[in-house]
């Protein structure tokens, strides 16, 4: 069953689940409070800002909240004769005395294309001239010439763009909702890609959750550029790749948007693609493994004027080849990212047996990766019952056992489940009466 | 049946006090004389892996305090506890916390000190500057090089030697012994030189080998070797020197994720690979590769992103081997 698109999911229920925009909110709730009095002091609201700020939501939650019934429409269908009519009859007509009062919307009006649709607009205003109920307009634009006409017929109430704590804010709560596992930095760089746009954060955070239950920086990073056409890494590599000078390449480096580290991946993904000859392969990963070198200076020491060596050198992964050449590459996505994101259950796993390990011998976990569990491998992999021995002492998990005796585990387990039914004794008691037989 | 919950040998016999270490006799004496005057300075242990460092921290505590020196006792990991901040909040509550008892101090072991960058040791001084009337701390690091003189000038040193071949022969012996193990001479020896030093290791391998049941052979010392380094790396070097890049940086990938190596420990046990029988390669390209290999290992410390140095690394490789057509 595809699932429900986000947005819809959690579109807010009531007027205080609209986010922020406390002041556009009292306006437009002035304003209705007026028009139910039955003193209007303009028929129609045309709400308006940057998208993704809550103006349909606010029109839909009010529309519940009062209980009125909501007559949506999408102004670009408004060319059509039959929807006006239909949309015209509604408006004209007033309400029994025990029928629902109406509240009628018609999104996106500055979609209306001036010239096209002149029909669209007199029908606009025609409605506003009869209508009994109150008309909302949304538009990102409000200041369009061509909506100057309708724009004098409404009281304008805009909204700003939504501060970037307000959608966090929203997404955390998503998450929880959605059992997701969440870092905040990963949602504060959705956040801060969707520029105060809550329905596209909305939509990027369920791309993202559709991947994996646990969101992280590196997998939204990953998802998430890929909606970005501006931030496109494709087109920045195809630059980068047909430059035949260095500040060719150097601009094509700084014509994306992606951060230092995602170039880096995306480059040296591509290396292979973009080089078969191996003088011009190692040529280019040189090059880049240079520029990788002084972008780990820079971290280590914050000295941010490496800079500009460390962008010498990735574009120099341009220059690589001997002679220039012309042909289609088709360049693919950071193999490793998907990769990390694929493999999360197994290296939790890992380590977490790592620590484990690591506390049992007072090493530290990647000394425990490196020097103690590939020993530990071999000894499941061929001595299934000596391994559930070993895995009784060191009270491993279901899932630690799997991942050291591959598939010979089920032996494994079979021995411990004997091993912890069978036993009296507990391990500790055990090693306490050898340590004192000693 | 009788079953009993089994351990890894490298704890299970690891000495419990000072007078059950079978070596290092010089440093032993040192730390019993703090046993016996109730107080110790700070102290930097410092060697190789595997020669005593962490157990002697563990057997002062325990001569000191008795069996139950844990609840005065704080063992953390400079790799594992992230950043000074962690550090410092642990070692604050640490010292903070009172617990009964008649000590006259609590002690801190930091494990691969060493690790920690020189801001981190800076803030680490003042640590112990602040906690000096309360606390002991115990560092322990590979390199004393890479502590920084003033924790060098604040602590006592102790240089760990890396352990004699009869020293940890007959520690082996010994465990065999205790686990009625049959072995033959040889492979103890080859377990001693695999080793290189390293007691604990040489415990892992013994473990390992004993676990494929029957007697301890070279053979069965072997094939546990072969078997826990992983044949992915020898794989991904054959596969870059006969120039296919693209299924080599895959084997790459495999290894970094399926084992949770870091990029150092794929570097250096590639330089190990270089220079075995296995691999048949021309003197001087030997010598080429590990050049290279010492370069990208410096880079790594450095703080260089591990597979792209990596991936540079296996380009290297594609081109000597066309070069010299292996």
């Amino acid at each position: 069953m595809p699932e429900v698109p986000w947005i819809i999911k959690y579109r807010p229920k009531r007027i205080t689940d609209v986010v922020d925009q406390e002041e556009a909110k009292n306006e437009f709730i002035a304003w209705l409070n007026r028009w139910l009095a039955g003193r209007p002091d303009k028929k129609a609201a045309l709400l308006h800002g940057p998208p993704g700020c809550g103006k349909t939501s606010l029109v839909e939650a009010t529309a519940k909240e009062y209980k009125l019934e909501l007559i949506e429409m999408n102004a670009s269908d408004f060319r059509r004769r039959e929807d006006i009519n239909r949309i015209a009859k509604v408006a004209a007509t007033k309400s029994s005395l025990f029928g629902r009062k109406k509240i009628i919307l018609l999104d996106e009006v500055d979609g209306i294309s001036g010239t096209a649709d002149r029909g669209a607009l007199d029908a606009i205003l025609e409605l506003l001239e009869i209508t009994k109920h109150p008309v909302v307009l949304t538009a990102n634009d409000p200041w369009d010439p061509k909506l100057r006409t309708l724009r004098d017929q409404c009281k304008l109430i805009g909204f700003k763009r939504l501060p970037k704590r307000a959608i966090i804010s929203v997404l955390k709560t998503i998450c929880q909702r959605e059992r997701l596992v969440c870092e905040y930095p990963a949602l504060d760089y959705i956040a801060e890609r969707a520029e105060g746009d809550l329905r596209s954060a909305i939509n990027d955070l369920q791309a993202v959750a559709a991947t994996t239950k646990r969101i992280t920086l590196n997998i939204v990073k990953a998802v998430v550029y890929s909606r970005y056409r501006e931030y496109n890494p494709f087109e920045m590599l195809r630059k980068l790749f047909t430059s035949k000078y260095l500040w060719q390449a150097k601009a094509a480096l700084s014509s994306s948007n992606l951060d230092y580290d995602m170039i880096k991946q995306w480059i040296a993904e591509n290396i292979p693609n973009q080089y078969s000859d191996p003088e011009e392969l190692w040529r280019a990963f040189e090059a880049l493994a240079r520029a990788d070198q002084y972008m780990g200076r820079i971290i280590k020491t914050q000295s941010w004027d490496l800079l500009a060596y460390a962008m010498d050198m990735e574009a120099a992964v341009a220059i690589a080849q001997k002679k220039p050449t012309y042909r289609f590459v088709k360049y693919s996505f950071p193999q490793k990212i998907m990769l990390l994101a694929k493999t999360r259950e197994v290296r939790e796993v890992r380590d977490a047996l790592a620590k484990v390990i690591a506390s049992h011998l007072h090493i530290s976990s990647a000394l425990a990766k490196s020097e103690v569990i590939p020993y530990l491998k071999v000894i499941f992999e061929a001595n299934p019952r000596y391994a559930a021995r070993l895995a009784l002492g060191l009270n491993l998990t279901e899932n630690m056992v799997k991942y050291l005796a591959g598939n010979r585990y089920r032996k494994v387990l079979d021995y411990l489940k004997r091993f912890r039914s069978g036993e009296t004794l507990t391990s500790r008691t055990t090693i306490r009466r050898r340590t004192r037989s000693k | 049946m009788s079953v009993e919950a089994e351990l890894l040998w490298a704890e299970k016999y690891r000495p419990k006090t000072l007078d059950e270490m079978v070596n290092q006799e010089e440093i032993i004496s040192r730390l019993k004389q703090f046993v016996k005057s109730k107080n110790m300075p700070h102290c930097l242990f410092a060697g190789p892996p595997g020669t005593g460092k962490t157990t002697a921290a563990h057997c002062l505590a325990r001569d000191l305090y008795g069996p139950e020196y844990h609840r005065w006792f704080l063992e953390l990991n400079a790799s594992d506890a992230r950043g000074i901040d962690v550090i410092r909040t642990t070692v604050k509550e640490f010292a903070r916390s009172i617990v009964p008892g008649p000590v006259p101090f609590k002690i801190i072991v930091l494990d691969e000190a060493d690790n920690m960058t020189a801001d981190a040791q800076q803030a680490l001084r003042r640590l112990m500057e602040m906690y000096t009337t309360t606390c002991r701390f115990i560092l322990i690091a590979n390199y004393p090089s890479k502590i920084i003189e003033p924790i060098q000038s604040r602590t006592a040193f102790f240089r760990f030697t890396p352990l004699k071949p009869e020293d940890i022969i007959a520690r082996l012996k010994w465990i065999a012994d205790q686990e009625n193990v049959k072995y033959d001479e040889e492979a103890m020896k080859t377990i001693y030189e695999i080793s290189e030093g390293d007691l604990r290791r040489a415990i892992n391998i013994l473990q390992a080998a004993s676990a494929l049941g029957g007697r301890i052979t070279v053979e069965a010392v072997y094939k546990v070797v072969g078997r826990a380094h992983p044949r992915e790396i020898r794989e991904m070097l054959k596969l870059a020197l006969d120039g296919k890049f693209v299924e080599a940086r895959d084997k790459l990938r495999e290894v970094m994720i399926n084992y949770g190596l870091s990029g150092l420990d794929i570097i250096k046990q590639v330089h190990r690979e270089i220079f075995s029988s296995e691999m048949k390669l021309p003197e001087d390209l030997r010598v080429l590769i590990a050049d290279y290999a010492g370069e990208v290992q410096f880079r790594l410390v450095e703080g260089a992103d591990d597979e792209i140095q990596l991936s540079a690394f296996l380009a290297r490789l594609a081109l000597l081997g066309k070069k010299f057509k292996v």
